[in-house]
C-alpha cells in the first residue's frame, strides 16, 4: 500500500500537495495512489480528466492483493530521476512471481489500461515460453486441453510438417 | 489454479506476439486448439513445406503477408491454377480439403489480397503463364522474390510487370532476362524501389538505362556481375533516391564512370565496388568526395594501391562506419590517414601488401571504436599489432586472422583479457596458437564462431577449454586438425549446447565414441565429416537418432560406413533436405543407397553421388527424385 510522500522541507515554497485518488478491490480493502502515479492507467487516466475520480473508485475485477501491488508498480514508475537500469532491475524482480499471480498482473493491467505492465507481464510469459517444447509448455502452465483425438490429430498432423 | 487458458483470447494473442522465433512459434501452435487457432489469426508469415496443404492453409490463415514458397516442391502452373480457383472444388488430395478449423463461407481466394511479399526463389517449375496469374491476383503485392529461377527469361518478366504495386523485385540469376525484359518491368512497375539483377548477364547499358528512366524511386539498386559501361553508371547518377549501389564484379566500368557517380546521387549511404578491375584511387576520390554522408564503402579487390590522398579525404566523412580495401597495396603512412576516421566501425584489410606492426598500431590509436576488422593473410603482423589491437580497441566483436602465420598464444592472451565482447575469430592456418593459448581466449565468454581450420598443434585439451566456459558457441570449423579426437567432441556435446556448425573433416581419431557424443547436440544443424574412416554404421545411426535438425551432411569418402547407417540416417534425419554429399561411401551398397533415397526423397533438394552410382541406380528411382525436386550431382 503506497502512502503519500511527507511535503518537501525546504526553503522554497511548499509544493502542491499531492493529490491522491482511493481505490477499492473487489474484497473491499482500499488503497492510496497519486494522481501522477494513477495516470499511467489509461482507465484512470480518463476518469480524472472527468473528474469522476475524487470519490472513491471500485476496481470490481481486482484482488486486495494484486491492486496493492499494481499501485506499487505505478508508483515506481511516476517516480522521477530512476535510470533506466534500475527501473529494469525492480521490474525484473516484480514478475518474478508464481504464474497464477503474473496472470493475475496481466488481467490487472488489461482491466485498468496499463501498457508498461501489460507489456512487462506478457513479455515474460512469452519468455518463458521460449524454448519448451508443446508437452513442456502444456505441463509448465497445467494446459489441459479437451480435445477429441480427432482434433487432436488435426492440431498434429498437418500442422508439424505441413509450414513453418 | 488459473492456467495460461485462462486468459482471454487478446491477452493470449499479445503473449504470443512476445514470441520471437519460428520455433516458438510452432510449438505454441501445437499445444493445444486454442493456441493452434490463435496462431492462425495471428501469424502474418508462412513457409510452406507440403504443396498439398497449401490451399487450406491459405484458407485458414487470413492475416497473412508474406508467402515463402522457395522450399515447396512441385510449385509450377498447375498448382497455381488450382490455387486461384474461387470455387471450392475438391482438391486433388481430399484429406487437405476439410479442416474444421477453416468456418464455412469464407472466400477461398482472401488471401491474394491481403498478401504483400511473395517468395519464389528456386521454383524452377513455375513458368511465364502461372507466374502472371498469381502476380494479377494478387493485386497488393509488393515484393516479389524469383531469384535463381535460371530458367526465367523476358516472358517471366513480362509476368512480373503487370504488378504495377510492386516496390521490391529480386532476380538475381535469372540468366534468361535481356533489357527488353528489364525494360517491361520499369514501365509496368513504376513505383520499384528495391531491384535486384545479380547475374542476370543478358542486361546491359540499355535495360539499366530505362529502369533509372522510368522508376525515379528507386532507393537499392544491385547489378553486380553484369556486364554494364560507365553509361549506366551516369543514368544511375540520375537517380535522386538512391542510398544503396551495389557493383561487384563489374569489370568494364572505370574511374570515368565513378565520376558520373561522384556528381550524382545525392542520399547515396552504400557503395560496394569489389572486385571491379578498372576503377582505381582516383575513381574513389571522386565518389567520396561528392557524398559527405557515405556510411559504407566497399573496394575490396579492386585497388590495387591505396593512395594516402584517398584516404585523407575519408577524414571528412563523418558518418563512415565500414571501409573494405582487401588486396591494396598500403603503406604506414596511408594507415595514419585512415587513423582519423574515428567513426569507423569496422575496416577490412584482408591481403592488404603492406601491412605492418607499425601501420596497424598507428590505425588502431585513432579508430578505437573499432568492431570489425580482418587482416586475413596479412602475414608480417605478429603478437606487438594483436597487443595493441586488443587495447585500443574494446569493443572489437570480429577478429579475422587467418594465416597470419606469426601469432601466438600470446595474442589469444591479450584477446583474452582485453576483447571480452569478441563473438567471431577466425585463425585458421595459424600455425603459432596451441592449447594455452585456447585457453586464455576462452574468457571471451561471448565467442560464438571460432574458427581453428589447419591447425594441427591443437588438441581435445584446448578445445575443451573453450567447451566449458564459451557456453554461445555457434560454429566450430576444425578441418584438418589432426589432434582434435572423440575428447574434444564430448567437451563440445556438454558445454556447447548451442553449436549449430561443425567442420570436422580429415579429423581422422574421430570414432563412433565421438559421433554419440555429436548425438546430444540438439541443435546441430550442418555438419561436415568427410573422410572419417573411424567412424561406422554405428556411429552415424547415433548421430542421426541425436541431431533431429540436421539439414546439411558432408560425409564424402567415409568408407566405413556401411547399409546399417545409412538407412538410420535417412529414417531418422527428418529435416535432411538441403543438401546431403554422399560420395565416396564404399561400403554401402547400391540398395542401401535406393532404399535411403527411396525414404527421404520427399524431402531432400540436393544429393552428391558417386558418378558410378548413374548406372546402378534404377531409373525408377532417379525419375522419382527428379520428379520431387530433388537435383542430383553425380562427382
Amino acid at each position: 500500500m503506497s502512502s503519500p510522500p511527507s511535503a518537501s522541507a525546504s526553503s522554497s515554497p511548499p509544493p502542491c500537495p499531492k493529490k491522491m485518488i482511493t481505490l477499492r478491490s473487489s474484497d473491499g480493502a482500499t488503497f492510496e495512489i497519486e494522481e501522477t502515479a494513477a495516470l499511467q492507467s489509461k482507465t484512470l487516466e480518463n476518469m480524472i480528466h472527468e473528474n469522476c475520480a475524487s470519490t472513491l473508485i471500485p476496481v470490481p475485477n481486482i484482488t486486495g492483493e494484486v491492486l496493492a501491488r499494481v499501485v506499487e508498480f505505478c508508483s515506481k514508475h511516476a517516480e522521477a530521476g530512476v535510470d533506466d537500469e534500475s527501473l529494469g532491475a525492480w521490474d525484473e524482480e516484480f514478475v518474478a512471481v508464481d504464474h497464477t499471480t503474473l496472470f493475475d498482473y496481466i488481467r490487472a493491467a488489461n482491466f485498468l489500461e496499463i501498457p508498461t505492465l501489460l507489456d512487462l507481464g506478457c513479455q515474460t510469459v512469452a519468455d518463458m515460453i521460449k524454448g519448451k517444447t508443446p508437452d513442456e509448455i502444456k505441463k509448465t502452465f497445467k494446459i489441459t486441453t479437451a480435445c477429441t483425438p480427432e482434433e487432436e490429430e488435426e492440431v498434429r498432423g498437418e500442422n508439424q510438417w505441413a509450414f513453418e | 489454479m488459473a492456467s495460461l487458458e485462462s486468459l482471454t483470447e487478446d491477452l493470449l494473442v499479445r503473449i504470443y506476439k512476445g514470441l520471437a522465433s519460428d520455433g516458438d512459434r510452432k510449438s505454441w501452435r501445437l499445444v493445444c486448439r486454442d493456441f493452434h487457432r490463435i496462431d492462425a489469426l495471428t501469424r502474418s508469415s508462412l513457409r510452406v513445406l507440403r504443396v498439398e496443404f497449401l490451399r487450406s492453409l491459405l484458407a485458414n490463415y487470413p492475416r497473412l503477408d508474406t508467402l515463402d514458397l522457395s522450399v515447396c516442391p512441385r510449385i509450377d502452373d498447375g498448382a497455381v491454377a488450382v490455387l486461384l480457383t474461387s470455387r471450392g472444388s475438391p482438391w486433388a488430395f481430399p484429406r487437405a480439403a476439410s479442416s474444421s478449423l477453416s468456418p464455412p463461407g469464407r472466400d477461398p481466394l482472401a488471401w491474394t489480397r491481403g498478401l504483400r511479399k511473395l517468395v519464389l526463389s528456386r521454383s524452377t517449375g513455375l513458368g511465364h503463364h502461372g507466374l502472371e496469374q498469381v502476380i494479377r491476383a494478387c493485386a497488393y503485392l509488393e515484393s516479389v522474390d524469383v531469384s535463381h529461377c535460371c530458367g526465367f527469361g523476358d516472358r517471366e518478366a513480362a509476368a512480373l510487370s503487370c504488378g504495377a504495386r510492386l516496390r521490391e523485385v529480386k532476380m538475381d540469376k535469372c540468366l534468361g532476362v535481356t533489357d527488353v525484359g528489364l525494360a517491361k518491368i520499369a514501365v509496368g512497375c513504376g513505383r520499384l524501389e528495391k531491384v535486384s539483377l545479380k547475374w542476370c548477364m543478358e542486361i546491359g547499358d540499355l535495360g539499366v538505362d530505362l529502369l533509372c528512366n522510368k522508376c525515379v524511386d528507386l532507393k537499392f539498386l544491385d547489378l553486380s556481375y553484369l556486364k554494364v559501361t560507365n553509361d549506366s553508371l551516369r543514368s544511375i547518377g540520375s537517380l535522386p533516391k538512391l542510398e544503396v549501389l551495389a557493383l561487384v564484379g563489374c569489370s568494364l566500368i572505370d574511374d570515368t564512370g565513378l565520376q558520373f557517380l561522384g556528381g550524382g546521387c545525392p542520399l547515396l549511404r552504400v557503395i560496394d565496388m569489389s572486385r571491379c578491375n578498372g576503377i582505381s584511387s582516383c575513381g574513389l576520390i571522386s565518389v567520396a568526395k561528392g557524398h559527405e554522408d557515405l556510411v559504407q564503402l566497399n573496394a575490396s579487390y579492386s585497388l590495387t594501391e591505396c593512395s594516402s590522398i584517398l584516404l585523407r579525404c575519408f577524414k571528412d566523412l563523418k558518418n563512415l562506419n565500414a571501409i573494405k580495401i582487401d588486396g591494396a597495396r598500403v603503406s604506414d603512412s596511408a594507415f595514419k590517414a585512415l587513423s582519423n576516421c574515428t567513426s569507423l566501425v569496422e575496416i577490412g584489410l584482408g591481403k592488404c601488401i603492406g601491412a605492418t606492426n607499425l601501420g596497424l598500431m598507428r590505425l588502431v590509436s585513432g579508430c578505437v571504436n573499432l568492431r570489425v576488422l580482418d587482416l586475413t593473410c596479412c602475414h608480417s603482423i605478429t603478437d606487438a599489432a594483436i597487443f595493441a589491437i586488443s587495447d585500443s580497441c574494446r569493443n572489437l566483436t570480429c577478429l579475422k586472422l587467418e594465416s597470419c602465420n606469426m601469432i601466438t598464444e600470446k595474442s589469444l592472451y591479450y584477446l583474452g583479457s582485453f576483447c571480452l565482447l569478441l563473438e567471431e575469430l577466425d585463425l585458421t592456418d595459424c600455425g603459432g596458437i596451441n592449447d594455452t593459448g585456447l585457453e586464455y581466449l576462452s574468457n571471451c565468454l561471448e565467442l560464438s564462431c571460432l574458427k581453428l581450420a589447419l591447425c594441427p598443434t591443437i588438441s581435445d585439451k584446448g578445445l575443451g577449454h573453450i567447451a566449458s566456459k564459451c557456453r554461445k558457441i555457434c560454429e566450430i570449423d576444425l578441418y584438418r586438425c589432426n589432434g582434435i579426437g572423440d575428447d574434444a567432441l564430448a567437451a563440445l556435446s556438454s558445454g556447447c549446447k548451442k553449436l549449430r556448425r561443425l567442420n570436422l573433416s580429415y579429423c581422422s581419431d574421430v570414432t563412433d565414441r565421438g559421433m554419440e557424443y555429436l548425438g546430444q547436440l540438439e541443435e546441430l544443424w550442418d555438419l561436415e565429416m568427410r573422410s572419417l574412416f573411424n567412424v561406422t554404421g554405428v556411429g552415424l545411426m547415433a548421430l542421426a537418432a541425436g541431431c533431429k535438425r540436421l539439414a546439411d551432411l558432408d560425409m564424402k569418402y567415409c568408407e566405413n560406413v556401411d547399409d546399417s547407417g545409412f538407412w538410420a540416417l535417412a529414417y531418422y534425419a527428418r529435416n535432411l533436405r538441403q543438401e546431403a554429399k554422399l560420395v565416396h561411401l564404399n561400403k554401402v551398397t547400391v540398395e542401401g543407397f535406393e532404399l535411403a533415397l527411396r525414404t527421404c526423397w520427399v524431402r531432400i533438394k540436393k544429393v552428391k553421388l558417386l558418378a558410378a552410382l548413374r548406372f546402378k541406380l534404377s531409373s525408377d528411382v532417379r525419375e522419382t527424385l527428379h520428379s520431387r525436386g530433388c537435383k542430383i550431382r553425380w562427382d
